[in-house]
């Protein structure tokens, strides 16, 4: 039966690989592509680390080891936390548990069937990116194809053991609570424990390994290095039965190799049993809704269209869709992620080992590259997905005497106020931090401001022009093709911007090094000319691109 | 009210609907029925203005849907058949939304909403997210919203589907309470002793094509064994369509 049930998965895998069409097909290949040179760049840029590391006498193999570890041991967590909240929607809201549930299936099969799907879910980008690492390590230490096989076969019951954690809380959550408010709670603590990884690894000055100023510091600390790292987690035994294969120490390959899959059956044997007694009360009760009472009183945009506000719509669409994102966890937790990478920015900036006034300068300068990534990349999570973000209900609106273009232009309202307010906050907050001076800090918050709402335009330009209307959570949308287009774009256009602003910025600190005439104002003009023409493109073209695109979509 | 002229749809290589004509006046109550895939959701669909047309035109309170649709969806209200709504709005909020996108003046809605709600029998849940909401209640708000916006074009598309007896029962009170007001009502049904019960005229759609349309006296004596007058409209849609039973 259960092979039946994976069946019916690889069914649908095949159904729809083999209905791609040719445009679908180059999409994909594109996308591949796209993920290949990313794993390849951070394939050399391992190398770098590693090789360095190696290099380092005396402790130089016990230091990659030590790395090796670590980003285990950060990945165990990840997988963790992400299986806490993978687990709640595919063992307890996956669209096809109600049917599941009405046929002759073993209860525990059924169980069985979502867990591995929550394992999968859970790991595979994970255990993708870690690729690389894995695939340096071996190049680097001269490990043979053994080597990766052994790896490979070892991550499974790695995967699934660091997946237990969140297939158990959920489901003894579920138990205690059987409440759909129990989900949202959930969707809130993972956010908070994926901020709380983030910021420990960052807090934690990893950088400190690799860094030569502090390797003495190191040197003191070999046995400190020498010893395991969380040595009762499953990273720890895979780090020593990776560290036996390579050492040529069976023994110990074995011994490790033998905990991870006598763990992981044990595992999910009590689970497996577990899951008899406790499932069905947890699927039954995420059924019901928590009791909710709304107040019927005026909202502060319908108050502003009583006072005369001119775009009625507007402010209607405004407070519908605030509401909506308050009252929904699932979007709304993603605030916590936010402000952990705002602080671990402010972090990074702040322990920039600069000391000259113009580097630091400088660096400010270049901050606006960064501060647009961040800017982006809570586009990537806001702006762009809140055209799909209609999903279902998008016939409401389509039906509804409102045109296409103020729908978009509310979207790009509600999010360019805040992208544009994160984005300020960050480059002026990092020019206090780094003492920037006049000309410079006028500039990058000039630009910054600028860049906020041309990339919010682009967020919406680009999420009407690859909408997906039936997305079951705000996660696919980010991962989608369109998301990846749109972060390219956001690169590109960040990389011009600071490229064209580089010639003034280049004449500045010539003139504070002293040359006579250093500014050229014709050179100047252009340059300003070739940002408005470059900040027009990136805003109309997209922006008209997604209109179009949006008129002609048609809800079947 | 509607007029809808040589309309046409294709997906792909596939004719959903096949040059149709049809016109429905103020008042009347249109029953559109044929079996599934025959091309009703879509036809009802393109007269709401979610769907484009690939040829033809259409055309609600005068005004053509694809040329001046924000003027044509003033006009009308749409109901799907499946009831998707926001799920984290409560119900009076959702009818306050449907209220302020068709710019329904705020006294009128603070006094109509509670009156729907009541009507109803959703007074009750008026203030609970519409995630709690059955089926049919979801289907009730809506119809309630219907009646809030008063429209001059009706869309329905199985519009009873998921109501209790008493809802039914209401509903049908509902419909001739928007016809009686002139408004023109267009209604995609599987249950045919409604059309029967309702419509005062019905068109057939089989395979993209509208086979017969008229009143429920001109459907018998277009259909191939014309005579028995005591014919039920289920008789005359299998006669028609040549369905094998």
């Amino acid at each position: 039966m259960l092979l039946l049930l994976f069946k019916r998965k690889l069914s649908g895998f095949l159904n729809r690989i083999s209905r791609l069409t040719r445009w679908e097909i180059s999409k994909n290949l594109m996308f591949f592509g796209a993920g290949l040179a990313m794993l390849s760049a951070l394939y050399f840029a391992f190398i770098r680390v590693l090789r360095y590391l190696e290099s380092v006498e005396v402790i130089g193999p016990a230091l990659s080891w030590k790395l090796a570890s670590m980003v285990l041991l950060m990945t165990f967590a990840m997988v963790v936390i992400s299986s806490i909240i993978i687990s709640m929607t595919t063992l307890y809201y996956s669209y096809d548990l109600k049917f599941l549930f009405t046929q002759p299936i073993n209860l525990r099969l059924i169980f069985t069937d979502k867990a591995v799907e929550t394992v999968f879910y859970s790991s595979w980008t994970l255990i993708l990116v870690l690729l690389p690492f894995v695939i340096a390590l071996g190049k680097v230490k001269s490990l043979g194809i053994g080597f990766y096989l052994f790896y490979l076969v070892l991550t499974v019951p790695f995967v699934m053991i660091a997946s237990s954690f969140g297939i158990i809380f959920s489901m003894l959550v579920m138990y205690a609570f059987p409440s759909s408010r129990t989900r949202d709670i959930t969707w809130i603590l993972g956010s908070l424990s994926a901020s709380f990884v983030y910021m420990f690894f960052r807090f934690s000055k990893p950088e400190k390994l690799i860094r030569p100023d502090t390797l003495e510091v190191v040197a003191q600390y070999v046995r400190y290095i020498q010893a395991p790292t969380a040595e009762y987690l499953p990273s720890w035994w895979l780090t020593k039965a990776m560290m036996g294969w390579a050492g040529g120490n069976i023994k110990i390959f074995f011994v490790y190799t033998a905990l991870l899959f006598s763990a992981a059956a044990l595992i999910y044997g009590a689970v497996y049993c577990l899951s008899g007694f406790v499932y069905m009360r947890g699927f039954s009760g995420a059924q019901g809704t928590g009791k909710f009472k709304g107040k019927n009183s005026l909202c502060f945009e319908q108050k502003l269209v009583k006072k005369g506000f001119p775009f009625p719509d507007i402010a209607t669409l405004a407070w519908k869709d605030r509401k909506l994102f308050a009252r929904d966890a699932r979007y709304w937790s993603q605030i916590i992620l936010i402000a952990a990478l705002i602080a671990v920015y402010l972090f990074s900036i702040k322990n920039l080992p600069l000391d000259s006034a113009s580097i630091k300068s400088m660096v400010c300068f270049l901050n606006i590259g960064v501060a647009g990534f961040v800017v982006a990349a809570i586009g990537l999570r806001f702006t762009f997905p809140s055209i799909s973000l209609e999903n279902n209900n998008y016939w409401i609106i389509k039906s509804a005497p409102i045109t296409l273009k103020r729908i978009m232009l509310e979207k790009l309202v509600v999010s360019a106020v805040p992208s544009l307010l994160i984005g300020v906050m960050l480059v002026s907050l990092s020019n206090k931090l780094l003492n920037a001076d006049l000309f410079i800090s006028i500039l990058s918050l000039a630009t910054i401001i600028i860049a906020s709402v041309v990339i919010s335009i682009m967020g919406i330009g680009l999420g009407a022009f690859f909408p997906d209307f039936r997305l079951e959570n705000i996660h696919q949308i980010e991962s989608s093709y369109g998301g990846f287009i749109y972060m390219a774009c956001c690169m590109g256009y960040l990389s011009l911007v600071v490229a064209l602003e580089a010639w003034p910025v280049q004449m500045h600190f010539a003139k504070i090094f002293g040359r006579a005439n250093a500014w050229d104002f014709k050179a100047v003009a252009f340059c300003g000319v070739l940002f408005i023409l470059l900040n027009l493109a990136s805003a109309v073209i997209p922006w008209k691109l997604g209109l179009k695109n949006l008129e002609k979509h048609e809800i079947l | 009210m509607i007029k809808i002229q040589n309309l046409t749809k294709i997906f792909g290589s596939y004719k959903a609907v096949n040059n149709l004509n049809l016109e429905i006046g103020p008042g009347e109550i249109f029953g559109f029925i044929g079996p599934n895939g025959a091309g009703k959701t879509t036809t009802v669909k393109i007269l709401s203005g979610i769907l484009k047309p690939d040829g033809g035109k259409v055309s609600v309170a005068g005004h053509d849907i694809v040329e001046e649709s924000i003027q044509a969806k003033k006009n009308l209200a749409y109901i799907p058949d499946e009831p998707f709504i926001y799920p984290k709005l409560t119900g009076f909020e959702f009818l306050r939304f449907i209220g302020d996108i068709y710019s329904m003046p705020h006294q009128y809605q603070m006094r109509k909403i509670p009156e729907l709600l009541e009507m109803f029998e959703l007074s009750g849940y008026g203030g609970e997210l519409l995630e709690s909401y059955s089926h049919g209640m979801k289907q009730k708000l809506l119809i309630a919203s219907v009646i809030l916006r008063k429209p001059k074009v009706v869309l329905f598309d199985e519009p009873t589907v998921g109501l209790d007896p008493k809802s039914i029962r209401k509903f049908k009170d509902i419909l001739f309470e928007i016809s009686k007001g002139g408004a023109a009502v267009f209604m995609c049904t599987h249950i045919l002793e409604m059309a029967e019960e309702l419509c005062a005229r019905v068109g057939i759609i089989y395979e993209g094509r509208l086979i017969a349309v008229g009143s429920l006296d001109e459907l018998r004596e277009k259909s191939p064994a014309a005579g028995n007058s005591n014919k039920s409209l289920e008789e005359i849609f299998f006669e028609l369509t040549n369905i094998p039973l």
